[in-house]
C-alpha cells in the first residue's frame, strides 16, 4: 500500500482527452488528490498506433498508479476497439496494473465479456461507462487501486487515521482530534468509513460491528457505542447528530455511515 | 396464390410487348394497312402495363404478407431476421447514439464547474435544469441498452458462456451508479451482501448487471424515500432483492408487470414516460438463465406499502 493516496498518478489515454466530459474527470480526480497525466502523442498517419506507442512509453516512464483507458480511438474502422489491443499490451507487460476502460456502452454487453474472457479474471480491469458521473469514476479507481488508505476522509468535515488510530474534525484547514473515539469506537467508526468509502450506500452488517462490542447483549452494547460516537463528533463539529444522520440504522440489519453535509 | 398472380402477369405483359413488336407488321400483312397499327400498339401498351402492374402488386402483396409471417415467427419464437444493414446499425447503435448523449452530458457538467468557479449563486432554475440533465441521462442510456439487450435476444447468434462472477461488485457497482441520482431526488440508497464476503458465482457478468440495473433504475423512481439492495444465498441459487418503500403495486396490475411494453400510465391511460421493456427484458434474461424474477408488493394506504424484486439465479450456471 502506498503511504498516501497523494501520491497515485492515473494515467489517461484518450482521444478526447480534452473533451467536456473527460475535463470533468481531470477536475474531479485533482479535488481527490490525484495527479492525472494524460497521453499526448505526436502526430501520426495511425491515430490507434500512436497512442498505443506512446501509452506503453508513458507507463514506463511515469510509473502509474492506475490507467483510465478508452476503448476506441477515432472514427477510424481500425481503431474501433483499439483500446481493447492496447488494454491486451498493458496486461501482458504490467499485469498487476489496475486499468479502468471507458467503454461507450451502458452495460457492458457481450464485447465486455469478451474483452475480460481474454484477461484473468482476477486482472486489476475494470469497465466504465463513458457518461459515468466523475465521481464514479473516482469511486471505481479507488476499489480498482487498492484498499481504503490510510488516512479516510469521510465528506469533508471528519479524518478517520487508521494509521494513528485517530479521528479529526475538520474545521476548515484545521484539523481537531477527537481523543474520545478510541479503541473499540474507533474500530466501529473505521470499519463504517472505510465500507463507506468502498461504497457509500454500503451497510455494515451486526454480524460484522458486533466484535466491538461486549455484554450479555451485543447489540445494545452496539447502539450504545455509536450513540457515543455521533455524540462527541456532534459536540467537535458543532452540530446535534439526529438519528437518521451521521451513523444511520438500516432496517434492523446493520449500520451505515452518511457523512454530514457543507 | 401470389406466385399465380406473378405468372399471369408476367404473361400478359410479355403478350403485350409482344402485340408492341408484331403491331407493324401485323397490320401491314394481316390487313394490309398501315392504320391498323395504332390500335394494335394500343392494345400491346395497354397490355403491357396491366402485365407490368399485376407483377408488381403481387410483389408488394408478398413483401407484406411475409413480413408479417417473420413478425409472427419473431413473436412466437424469438427469431428475427435482421438484414445486414439493420445489424450494423445497432453494432454501432449504442456508440452512435451515445455520442450526442456524451456531448450533452459533457456540457452540462462543464457549465456546473464552471458556475462553481464563478463564486456567485446560481440561480435555482438553472440548477434544476442542470439536474434535470444529470437525472435523465441514465434513463435515455437505459432505454439504448435494453434495446441492445432486446436486439440480442432476438438475434439468431447469441452465445454466452457462464464466467466467474462476483454478485456483490457488480451491486456496488450499480449502487454507486444510482446513489448520486437517488440523492438529488432527496432518496438514499443502501444495500449489503449476507455473508458479507460472498464469493464468486458461474454465470452472465452482463445479464446480471443488466437485470439488476433496470430494478434499481424502477425502484429509485418510484420510492418516497428508501431503496435497498440485499444479496444472499442458500445451496444452489444466489438472490438479489431490490426493494423500495414506494406506494407499491396494485395487485390487479401486478400480474401485467413484465409484459412487454406495459409501464403504470398505460393503466391510467397516459403518456408514457419510458418504454416498458425493463422488466420485460429483466424476466427473459432471467429466465434464459435459468432463474427467476418474482415482484412482491404491498400497495395503498397501509404505511407498510412497499415493492420487491426478487431476483434468483443458479450459483452455477454452466451445470
Amino acid at each position: 500500500m502506498r503511504a498516501s493516496k497523494q501520491d497515485n498518478k492515473i494515467l489517461i489515454v484518450d482521444d478526447e482527452s480534452s473533451s467536456a466530459i473527460l475535463m470533468a474527470v481531470r477536475r474531479r480526480l485533482e479535488e481527490e488528490g490525484w495527479v492525472p497525466s494524460v497521453v499526448h502523442p505526436e502526430s501520426g498517419w495511425s491515430l490507434g498506433e500512436e497512442f498505443e506507442a506512446a501509452t506503453l512509453y508513458a507507463i514506463d516512464d511515469e510509473q502509474p498508479d492506475g490507467v483510465l483507458l478508452d476503448v476506441r480511438f477515432g472514427e477510424d474502422r481500425d481503431d474501433r476497439f483499439k483500446g481493447l489491443e492496447i488494454l491486451q499490451k498493458i496486461v501482458k507487460r504490467y499485469p498487476k496494473l489496475p486499468i479502468l476502460m471507458f467503454t461507450q456502452y451502458a452495460q457492458g454487453p457481450d464485447r465486455d465479456t469478451a474483452a475480460r474472457g481474454a484477461l484473468l479474471w482476477d486482472a486489476p480491469v475494470d469497465f466504465i461507462d463513458k457518461l459515468a458521473s466523475p465521481e464514479e469514476v473516482v469511486l471505481r479507481l479507488r476499489r480498482l487501486i487498492g484498499t481504503a488508505p490510510e488516512r479516510i476522509p469521510v465528506g469533508n468535515r471528519i479524518l478517520v487515521d487508521v494509521e494513528t488510530a485517530m479521528v479529526y474534525a475538520k474545521d476548515g484547514e484545521e484539523l481537531i482530534p477527537v481523543s474520545e473515539i478510541q479503541g473499540m469506537k474507533f474500530e466501529i467508526l473505521r470499519e463504517l468509513a472505510a465500507a463507506w468509502y468502498r461504497s457509500p450506500g454500503e451497510m455494515v452488517p451486526f454480524s460484522k460491528l458486533e466484535r466491538y462490542s461486549e455484554g450479555d447483549d451485543p447489540r445494545a452494547s452496539l447502539r450504545v457505542r455509536i450513540r457515543e460516537i455521533k455524540d462527541v463528533l456532534g459536540v467537535a463539529l458543532g452540530v446535534r447528530f439526529a438519528a437518521g444522520e451521521l451513523i444511520i440504522n438500516v432496517r434492523d440489519q446493520g449500520y451505515r455511515l452518511l457523512p454530514p453535509r457543507g | 396464390m401470389q406466385n399465380g398472380l406473378k405468372t399471369a402477369g408476367g404473361i400478359v405483359f410479355l403478350l403485350g410487348i409482344l402485340s408492341l413488336i408484331l403491331a407493324p407488321f401485323v397490320g401491314s400483312l394481316a390487313f394490309d394497312n398501315l392504320w391498323s397499327v395504332e390500335p394494335l400498339t394500343y392494345i400491346g401498351a395497354v397490355l403491357a402495363a396491366v402485365g407490368l402492374g399485376v407483377v408488381s402488386i403481387s410483389y408488394t402483396v408478398n413483401s407484406v404478407v411475409n413480413k408479417g409471417r417473420d413478425d409472427d415467427a419473431s413473436n412466437n419464437n424469438g427469431f428475427h431476421n435482421w438484414s445486414e444493414v439493420t445489424q450494423r446499425y445497432f453494432d454501432l447503435f449504442d456508440h452512435d447514439l451515445g455520442r450526442p448523449i456524451r456531448r450533452i452530458s459533457g456540457k452540462e457538467r462543464e457549465l456546473r464547474a464552471v458556475l462553481k468557479f464563478a463564486g456567485a449563486e446560481t440561480d435555482p432554475n438553472v440548477q434544476e435544469l442542470l439536474d434535470e440533465i444529470e437525472m435523465q441521462t441514465p434513463n435515455f442510456r437505459l432505454m439504448m441498452s435494453n434495446i441492445q439487450v432486446l436486439v440480442q435476444l432476438e438475434g439468431p447468434d447469441r452465445v454466452a458462456q457462464p464466467q466467474p462472477v462476483e454478485p456483490s461488485e457488480l451491486i456496488r457497482k450499480i449502487v454507486d451508479r444510482y446513489t448520486l441520482v437517488a440523492e438529488q431526488s432527496d432518496k438514499e440508497i443502501s444495500w449489503w451482501a449476507e455473508p458479507s464476503e460472498f464469493g464468486l458465482v458461474y454465470s452472465d457478468g452482463s445479464a446480471i448487471e443488466h437485470i439488476v440495473t433496470n430494478l434499481v433504475d424502477n425502484a429509485v423512481r418510484f420510492a418516497d424515500s428508501h431503496i435497498e439492495v440485499t444479496l444472499s444465498k442458500n445451496d444452489t441459487h444466489f438472490i438479489i432483492r431490490v426493494w423500495d418503500d414506494g406506494p407499491g403495486i396494485p395487485s390487479q396490475y401486478a400480474q401485467h408487470i413484465f409484459d412487454h411494453g406495459w409501464t403504470p400510465e398505460v393503466a391510467r391511460r397516459e403518456e408514457k414516460s419510458s418504454s416498458g421493456l425493463g422488466l420485460f427484458i429483466a424476466r427473459t434474461l432471467a429466465s434464459h438463465w435459468e432463474g427467476g424474477l418474482t415482484l412482491e408488493s404491498v400497495a395503498g394506504s397501509d404505511e407498510n406499502h412497499h415493492t420487491s424484486f426478487i431476483l434468483e439465479m443458479p450459483m452455477n450456471s454452466g451445470e
